[in-house]
């Protein structure tokens, strides 16, 4: 992992150091003081607002506004409050979160001691997706050695503050990322998102109110309760200040992880960070934020990476995973890749997403290999309408999102494909 | 209960509060009816999937459709069931459900009674755009004793599941696997067995689980529906009796949220095989004096058994002569035979309830459908009366039914042998033939009309769904004309069970209101088990 980060910011920068991931590597810098602090000076709803003045968006996809989740918690707990920590990172294009996990266990810990407290939590599920086996084996060391030192447990960091962190591996479904699936398979059972209301906030795991935050967002924390709320808006923009970790995939010369600001120029981040494409070739399409997100068209990238500007081009930010492709690339083969993955993980609940992800499968692939008429893209399109805002959980609607992109950017392939066939090499090899 | 102000398409509706809005529109019995909201998954009597997405409705000040079964409703909510919008999501959950399912209406036996073929006619199109094949799935999964799963036709609603999980507790089936390879299978090593199981083809909103008993056994648009009572156990289970020319063909649970929900146990559901059993007893008998059983007129019989019973009270006094009820009669055959008996002079009486074992959900030890009936209008516990018969205190007994036979009260026939005179009024053969001078053949639940009164003291109407055999009539009939060829005061003219109704709840407080004409279609309680101001 060590070679996969490109830029360091204030979450990364001790990040290739073998030290930091031991509690004593980790408090020579510093750690825990935060957390320290904020357990000991401040009260839960102190942090809460600090977290809230702060602006910090979830970096899971959703980019909701953490202190105003922490803020639907009830306030002195009639039993149990948890805290769930999502590191079941599983969108295709994103892979900060592990880095986190692997590199900086602690960082993770000192984050979730905080928001547990802030939340009036006794208890963190960490939930680790199965395919991360070494992150699983560092968080269960970090766990064990903070456990050991007594920052957690009954008195954690002799605040009196009581909690414990329980670590949870999934088991390899998409599903279980989103928030009440991944509750759902906490809990022993098939993950399978549950309609809202309730929120989890009222009734979440094991039927108590629950907080669901992302890796990367709980490991902002301990910084913004260190070094303050104007230190941490001096970075990323007005609506989404910090930092990110921007995983950069597919054809760009240099890929891997940057953390920098939000905001920061998708162009640049691509052209100047990432070390553009390779010569002789042209930039045909970006995925902005996971395959989930509609792919932007090379003429359309000088887009600041946050929701708001993304969404103002009719995508997003979502875990801020960016997939560039180059003109070797079909894009109808990019919407056969991404819907085969979909139609895979749909948890099958909705009758929406259940059918139409499979009907929209068969109508790209039948497209790719020539079988279509002209009539069949605009039932395409008219599927995907139909899997949008109808159902349990947004999986339909990111289901939908990223073909609809493909049709409206890349319309030219796909008419292509009704006359002759697929015209590329086999540069996305299925 | 708090209400809540609501509307839906214009018209105001009071709802109690903290309710989803299909729950609510339910209690006020509207839904379906005035409020065309449809659904697949949601069922009144379990948890809320929100799967199908059927449901969806517009909701004022909501960006979003909102689906009914789990939009919580609120003072001033306005909701709207007919907008473009609602339409355009209903077709679009139509065309996903119908892109694979097979077209097998022509032999699919929910054709008929089918929500996705009904909602299909008014939301679906005529035509799939879709030129995928079908999804190919086995046709014949064997569930259970009772049960067969086509998944090509499931719909993936989950209410089996959410039935043996949540009133069963027996949580055979799941869903397994996701997405488009999801299908409902049993949890590994199980067999859909349990007391309930047939529930699951009711509750079934498609062809997908069919009975074994009614697969493929008829077409519903061929069958009658008449609104009765199952007479399996104390209980009393709501239900239709489908029938057609060729006799009853189901039973079906209906819905009666005092009794039995909207489920029927599955001995229950199959209790109309007595029906049709060769050994129904189809014509009276007389005892010949070669001490044979010849058949005979019912007249005949009457008339015989009314001489036998005049010369045994001319002898030994009526005080001999017991009269031991059936559980399985209606509250009206019983009043009748409890007249006969004052008017004769005796008050030996009693009722031979059959006794097995009961579960903590519908069914009920006392093994037939009217005890209390037959405990309220006077026929107590028939052990005193067994005794005096052992000890040889009675001479002569009008006999309902067989369960004084049961283990538990004679274990055999062997001790009526001492009795002169023995008239047995009842539906099928038994050891009781071996002794009895005068048979009477009479009808079955579903072939005649009545009150019964179940273990709550619920008084409910059974209506004669089908023809007994020509031969076979109400006890309370066969009783009246005894009465009538006896010369009994008060017994005179033609029997009528509305007239016997009448008569019962104006000589019985307890039975005041419950008239056949008159009784709610839920039943009613018997007075001195009414809650204030309850029906």
């Amino acid at each position: 992992m060590q070679n996969v980060l490109q830029i360091a910011g204030y979450l990364t920068e001790h990040s290739q150091d073998d030290a930091y991931q031991t509690l004593a590597g980790y408090e020579s810098r510093g750690g825990y003081e935060a957390a320290r602090r904020a357990l000991a000076q401040r009260s839960p709803e102190q942090v809460v607002a600090m977290i809230g003045d702060a602006g910090l968006r979830g970096r899971g996809g959703g980019g909701f506004s953490a202190g105003t989740k922490w803020g639907f918690m009830p306030g002195e707990p009639t039993g149990p409050h948890y805290l769930v920590c999502n590191a079941d990172e599983s969108e295709p294009g994103s892979f900060k979160d592990r880095l986190l996990l692997e590199r900086c266990p602690h960082l993770l810990l000192e984050g979730i001691l905080i928001a547990a407290f802030a939340i009036r939590a006794e208890k963190t599920f960490l939930y680790i997706r199965g395919e991360y086996g070494r992150a699983a084996v560092v968080m269960r060391e970090a766990i064990e050695e903070a456990h050991s030192a007594g920052h957690l447990g009954p008195d954690s960091l002799g605040t009196g503050f009581a909690h414990d962190v329980v670590l949870v591996r999934g088991a390899g479904a998409y599903i279980c990322g989103e928030e009440t699936g991944l509750i759902e398979s906490l809990e022993g059972k098939k993950g399978q998102p549950r309609q809202r209301p309730p929120y989890p906030a009222e009734r979440g795991a094991f039927g108590r109110p629950t907080t669901v935050n992302n890796v990367e967002t709980l490991c902002h924390v301990p910084h913004i309760i260190e070094k303050g709320v104007g230190w941490f808006r001096a970075f990323g923009t007005r609506d989404s200040p910090g930092t990110t970790l921007f995983g950069v995939s597919g054809h760009v010369v240099r890929p891997g992880l940057f953390e920098l600001p939000l905001g920061t120029p998708l162009d640049e981040l691509i052209f100047e960070h990432a070390g553009g494409i390779a010569a002789g070739r042209k930039v045909k399409g970006v995925i902005p934020g996971g395959i989930s997100m509609p792919v932007l068209p090379a003429g359309e990238l000088d887009v600041a990476m946050t929701n708001e500007a993304l969404g103002e081009k009719g995508s997003g930010l979502g875990t801020g995973g960016v997939i560039v492709m180059d003109d070797s690339t079909c894009m109808v083969r990019v919407g056969c890749v991404i819907s085969d993955f979909f139609r895979d993980e749909s948890c099958g609940q909705c009758t929406q997403c259940r059918e139409g992800t499979s009907w929209i499968n068969k109508l790209v692939h039948r497209i790719e290999r020539g079988a279509a008429a002209r009539e069949d893209l605009g039932i395409l399109l008219d599927v995907c309408g139909k899997l949008e805002g109808q159902t349990i959980c947004s999986f339909a609607d990111a289901a939908a999102w990223p073909i609809q992109g493909l049709l409206r950017h890349f319309r030219s392939d796909f008419e292509a494909h009704l006359q002759e066939g697929c015209g590329f090499d086999g540069s996305f090899a299925l | 209960v708090t209400t809540v102000r609501i509307t839906v398409d214009g018209v105001m509706y009071d709802v109690p509060a903290d309710t989803n809005l299909l729950d609510a529109l339910d209690a006020l019995g509207v839904l379906m009816r005035e409020v065309d909201i449809p659904y697949y998954c949601w069922h009144p009597k379990l948890s809320v999937d929100a799967s199908c997405r059927m449901c969806q409705v517009e909701v004022a000040g909501e960006p979003k459709l909102q689906i009914a079964c789990s939009t919580p409703v609120r003072e001033g909510m306005e909701v709207s069931t007919r907008s473009e919008r609602v339409t355009s999501a209903r077709q679009g959950v139509m065309e996903l459900l119908l892109v694979n399912h097979p077209l097998d209406c022509p032999i699919c036996d929910q054709a008929g009674e089918c929500d996705l073929q009904d909602f299909s006619w008014r939301y679906g199109a005529s035509r799939s755009r879709s030129k995928e094949p079908r999804r190919a799935l086995e046709k014949r999964v064997e569930l259970g004793p009772s049960i067969v799963l086509d998944r090509e036709r499931c719909i993936l609603c989950r209410r089996c599941v959410r039935f043996c999980r949540e009133i069963t507790g027996t949580g055979e089936l799941a869903v397994v696997g996701r997405a488009d390879r999801s299908v409902i299978d049993l949890q590994p090593g199980s067999q859909l067995c349990n007391d309930y199981s047939m529930n699951v083809a009711d509750i079934c909103p498609v062809g997908a689980l069919t009975t074994r008993e009614f697969r493929f056994a008829a077409r519903v648009w061929n069958l009658k529906s008449v609104e009765s009572v199952c007479g399996g156990c104390a209980r009393g289970c709501n239900i239709h009796i489908d029938s057609d020319s060729t006799g009853v063909r189901r039973y079906r649970p209906r819905r009666n949220d005092a009794v039995n929900d909207t489920w029927m146990c599955d001995r229950g559901r199959l209790s109309h095989e007595t029906i049709t059993r060769p050994d129904r007893l189809t014509t009276s008998l007389v005892r010949a004096e070669d001490g044979v059983l010849v058949s005979c007129t019912v007249d005949h019989a009457i008339e015989h058994a009314a001489v036998a019973l005049g010369q045994l009270v001319e002898a030994k006094g009526a005080g001999v002569i017991a009269g031991i009820a059936s559980a399985h009669a209606t509250n009206e055959d019983l009043f009748v035979f409890k007249r006969l008996m004052e008017a004769m002079g005796s008050d030996t009486l009693g009722v031979a309830v059959p006794m097995g074992e009961g579960d903590g959900l519908l069914i009920r030890a006392e093994k037939a459908a009217n005890a209390m009936g037959a405990g309220r209008i006077g026929f107590g516990d028939v052990s005193a009366l067994l005794d005096r018969l052992r000890g040889g205190g009675i001479a002569g007994a009008l006999i309902m039914g067989s369960d004084l036979l049961a283990p538990s009260h004679l274990g055999s026939s062997e001790v009526l042998h001492k009795l002169d005179c023995m008239v047995v009024l009842d539906t099928h053969q038994s050891p009781l033939l071996r002794v009895a001078d005068i048979v009477l053949p009479t009808r079955l639940l579903a072939e005649k009309d009545g009150t019964i009164t179940n273990c709550n003291a619920r008084v409910q109407r059974v209506r004669r769904a089908v023809v007994a055999p020509p031969g076979a009539f109400d006890e309370g009939e066969l009783i009246h004309r005894l009465g009538v060829a006896l010369g009994l005061e008060g017994f005179d003219g033609d029997y009528g069970v509305e007239a016997a109704s009448v008569a019962l709840s104006e000589s019985l407080a307890d039975f005041a209101g419950t008239e056949l004409k008159g009784l709610p279609p839920g039943g009613r309680c018997l007075a001195s088990d009414r809650d204030e101001g309850a029906a």
